[in-house]
């Protein structure tokens, strides 16, 4: 192959697919490695709804049948994988015979309507913030970055809990959780829009803080460092305005940060999950988290791979975005030294 | 320049709001339910509703086993007061000696105008033997359904395994489908479970309007059939809220937001006595509930200590029973008796003996244990206060499970440890999860385990919960996957008294044989009841609907499911 550019990458490509393969055959036997059948908690539901004990026996070795657990390992491996390759994600166990696509699909809305404005707004103004404090100096970064700390160091799921119990428990200002008023439908009304952004506030504040601050730390390094350097001494000394300074150490100081958004991109799904249980917010996270606690394998693997994949895509864009975005990692990729 | 650019940003401003608008209206057009014409139910549902279909394993409400029998109906409905199978679709049943006799009621249609006839319910039942569906073991008892006419079924009991009272459960959980629409569906045992059914046909009195994985909403059916004998339900719609937690759904029942309520509510006499809501249950005093199920300790009877009555007997008088009814059960139940009937409220209390718990039984009695381990067992205390039998035997440590999160059967088991330690019975809890816990019961893998023997209520009690208990004919050895008898209890007295029992009606002898088999029960303590638990908890709000059935109004019964879709009859809309 003549350029190097297609070169390099379809050299990462075909790691990215060895990587895939690894991480959805871990998909396939980490859920199976949960002690306990499936089936026997679906059948041993049914003898609560009052289906005699002679009956649940037919039925376990009939589900087991019909869900393909009755084959031997090996086999419900190369249906699985043959299955991914069809884009076919199986029918949950637990919710049989509801399609895993479409329980996924009715969820992942609510996940990234959660996290992409908060991951958005999070990076936004933590650089901000982190680029001002830097440059301003004195109290207002001792307070910023005080406080930058103080937030980018509490776990996201325990300020959430704090946030849950003072806001919504104790002085009932916002709801305890859920993603709309169970009374409402869905709809293009005033009122549902009203009611969806009052559920959507804490679970917001909640990731949004935590992101501001991991961000806003990480900028004013970067900046401080950026801020000693030549070229903005140089700039002072020609008298050039400091928002015009600000502007070229901002632009600088960005591309360590630009990794840290894909990346965040990319874990939303899995970082979704303890915020969403936390608040019962009908996204991904809190039915991975259900899914987990009956052993329901395919919406388990369906959610993973999900999560697999936007991982993956996520590292691969940033790897190929670098390239574009600095040149010297450009003549790296290319192999100029 | 700008005029081009701020066409663009307008462009992209409309697009993203169209995404955005797109996205939100996925579900449904806008729905307004009038609150005074709408009861909301919690309690029955909790997951996204993925399907209709009363065969497939976990149905959406209503169309579950055990809950509402709004737009699948059974032929008969159990009566929790009277005991007894009322009329709904079947008017009369009479059983001959190997024949059983249906009568349905005239006029009985499905919700589409069909007829339903004695052709459908032959058609239903077939389904059983033909597939393996909820109810094929009706088919162990039964050798032989015919439609004598439209109006009347004939059933052949199987003269090998005679058992009037395990069919008579049958006549009050069997959905009748419409042969006419399952007949299309029924082409393989695959294709009748993963059947949706998202736009059911049932012969019930609601049909379904709504459903997305926040709410089922159920609109009455104003042709139902059965209006010129049962009535019109008064409510015009019925929905259920799914909510992501039972904390969710009790805040929306104190708030008058959910009128009628199967969650565990703890301490709900506070909302009447404290909070001055219109909230009631069907006892206005202890228990509260009426109780149907004994949720009980069972025992590995073949490990070494706990393989002798006499260990079993010490930590029956040790487990504070008055203690676990006040705090796991929230006061909803009384202390528990040893007895495998229950003493209060279900009509099968006619068969309990108070002479003979005095006499076999035990109760709560911490010195009565220690005398049990030191004069009978001679066993020596040891210096962590454990006792030793004379072989060297420390009793315990015994560890005692349940799945997590059973807030309340995690309760009862603290109680008994903490009591079992008190007296010098070593028992430490452990709570996996509910497939690990399935596991170790039916496989007989344990030490101590909590489970309910026969849970839900049937015509067929408390003979099922003597069965569960003590039958181990059909239970394969502790390793393999048992569905009763857990740690493997075998009795041969007990398994003919059984037999004998399961074909007698005569009041009297069936009152000799369940004390008989209680007696043996008492002696042999296969399994210690720890507490009561009703079927269902029957909880309602009047802030908008009134006139709920309770003890003093008992004009059906408390449940969410069989003879209690009277209730819907029942009430009226508040002023």
């Amino acid at each position: 192959m003549k350029n190097p550019f297609a070169r390099y990458l379809l050299q990462k490509l075909v790691w990215y697919i060895l990587a895939f393969f690894v991480a959805v055959s871990l998909n396939f036997i980490l859920p199976r490695l949960i002690p306990g059948n499936p089936v026997a908690v679906i059948v041993n539901q049914m003898a609560t709804g009052g289906v005699q004990s002679d009956t649940l026996e037919r039925l376990y070795s009939t589900y087991m049948k019909e869900f393909g657990l009755d084959k031997p390992l090996y086999v419900q491996y190369f249906n699985y994988l043959r299955n991914i390759l069809h884009l076919n994600l199986g029918t949950s166990f637990m919710l049989y015979p509801g399609k895993v696509k479409d329980l996924i699909g009715r969820a992942l809305p609510w996940t990234i309507g959660l996290q992409v404005p908060a991951i958005l707004s999070g990076w936004i103004l933590g650089n901000l913030l982190g680029a001002f404090s830097a440059y301003k100096g004195g109290k207002f970064d001792s307070v910023a970055f005080t406080l930058s700390l103080v937030f980018s160091n509490i776990p996201y799921y325990c300020l959430a809990i704090v946030f849950l119990y003072l806001l919504a428990v104790r002085f009932g200002i916002f709801p305890v959780g859920g993603g709309y008023s169970f009374g409402t439908v869905p709809t293009l009304s005033w009122r549902f829009i009203t009611d969806a952004i009052h559920h959507y506030i804490l679970p917001y504040l909640s990731m949004v803080l935590v992101a501001i601050g991991g961000q806003a730390i990480g900028m004013r390094e970067m900046s401080i460092y950026e801020l000693t350097s030549d070229y903005v001494n140089y700039a002072k000394n020609l008298g050039i305005r400091d928002e015009r300074i600000i502007r070229y150490v901002f632009k600088n100081a960005m591309l360590p940060q630009i990794t840290g958004l894909a990346i965040s991109f990319g874990t939303m799904m899995g970082g979704a999950l303890v915020t969403e249980s936390v608040f019962s917010y009908p996204g991904v996270g809190s039915l991975l988290f259900t899914a987990i606690r009956q052993s329901d394998y395919p919406l388990i693997q369906g959610c993973t791979l999900i999560i697999t994949v936007a991982v993956l895509t996520a590292n691969f864009l940033v790897e190929i975005a670098y390239g574009f975005i600095d040149p010297r990692i450009r003549a790296v990729q290319l192999g100029e030294r | 320049m700008s005029k081009v650019k701020k066409f663009i940003v307008s462009l992209i401003s409309l697009l993203l709001v169209t995404i955005l608008v797109g996205s939100v209206s996925f579900a449904q057009a806008p729905l307004q339910l009038p609150r005074k014409e709408t009861l909301y139910i919690a309690g029955m549902q909790w997951g996204p509703p993925t399907s209709f279909n009363p065969m497939a394993p976990a149905p959406a409400w209503p169309t579950n086993r055990g809950q509402h029998y709004l737009i699948y109906e059974t032929l008969f409905v159990y009566n929790l007061l009277t005991g007894k199978l009322d009329p709904l679709i079947g008017e009369s049943f009479n059983w001959s000696v190997y024949t059983l006799t249906v009568k349905l009621r005239k006029g009985a249609k499905w919700q589409d105008g069909t007829p339903l006839t004695a052709k459908d319910v032959v058609y239903t039942l077939e389904l059983g033997k033909k597939y393996s569906l909820y109810f094929s073991s009706f088919w162990n008892f039964i050798t032989d359904v015919k439609a004598k006419d439209d109006l009347t079924v004939v059933m052949t009991l199987n003269k090998d395994n005679p058992n009037k009272k395990r069919v008579e459960v049958f006549l009050g959980q069997i959905f009748i489908v419409p042969q006419h629409i399952w007949s299309k569906i029924d082409t393989s045992q695959k294709a009748l479970l993963e059947y949706t059914n998202t736009e059911p046909v049932g012969s019930g009195p609601y049909k379904l309007l709504a459903y997305s994985p926040e709410q089922i909403v159920l609109q009455r059916d104003d042709n139902y059939w059965g209006i010129p004998y049962y009535g019109k339900p008064a409510p015009k719609y019925v929905v259920h809220p799914i909510f992501k937690s039972n904390d969710a759904g009790n805040l929306a029942f104190e708030r008058g937001e959910v009128d009628f309520s199967q969650q565990f509510c703890p301490e709900i006499w506070k909302m009447w006595e404290v909070k001055k809501l219109p909230v009631g249950t069907w006892y206005k005093k202890e228990p509260y509930h009426i109780p149907a199920s004994i949720p009980s300790l069972y025992i590995n009877i073949h490990k070494k200590p706990l393989n002798n009555p006499l260990v079993r007997r010490a930590l029956a008088y040790a487990i504070n029973y008055p203690k676990i009814a006040e705090t796991a059960m929230s006061r909803y139940s009384p202390a528990a008796k040893s007895s495998l009937i229950i003493p209060v409220g279900v009509p099968e209390k006619k068969y309990f003996s108070q002479e003979d718990v005095d006499k076999y039984g035990w109760k709560y009695d911490p010195q009565k244990a220690i005398e049990i381990l030191e004069k009978q067992l001679k066993a020596k205390k040891g210096p962590d206060g454990i006792y030793v039998l004379p072989d060297g035997t420390r009793l315990g440590p015994f560890t005692a499970e349940c799945p997590y999160g059973w807030t309340d059967w995690m309760t009862s088991l603290e109680v008994v440890a903490e009591s079992a330690r008190a007296v010098g019975i070593d028992i430490r809890t452990q709570y996996p999860d509910a497939p690990v816990w399935t596991d170790h019961r039916n496989t007989g893998n344990f030490d101590l385990l909590m489970n309910t023997p026969a849970g839900g209520y049937t015509p067929a009690h408390p003979w099922l919960r003597f069965f569960e208990v003590m039958e181990i004919k059909g239970v394969p050895p502790i390793g393999q996957v048992a569905y009763w008898n857990f740690n493997r209890y075998s009795n041969k007295k007990a398994s003919s008294l059984l037999a004998g029992a399961a074909k007698i009606t005569d009041e009297k002898k069936l009152y000799a044989i369940y004390r008989e088999l209680d007696r043996i029960f008492m002696k042999d303590i296969p399994i210690i009841p720890l507490e009561y638990r009703p079927w269902h908890f029957y909880e309602y709000n009047e802030t908008y609907w009134t006139g709920f059935p309770n003890e003093d109004n008992p004009l059906a019964s408390p449940l969410h499911t069989a003879q209690g879709i009277k209730i819907f009859y029942i009430i009226k809309p508040k002023e």
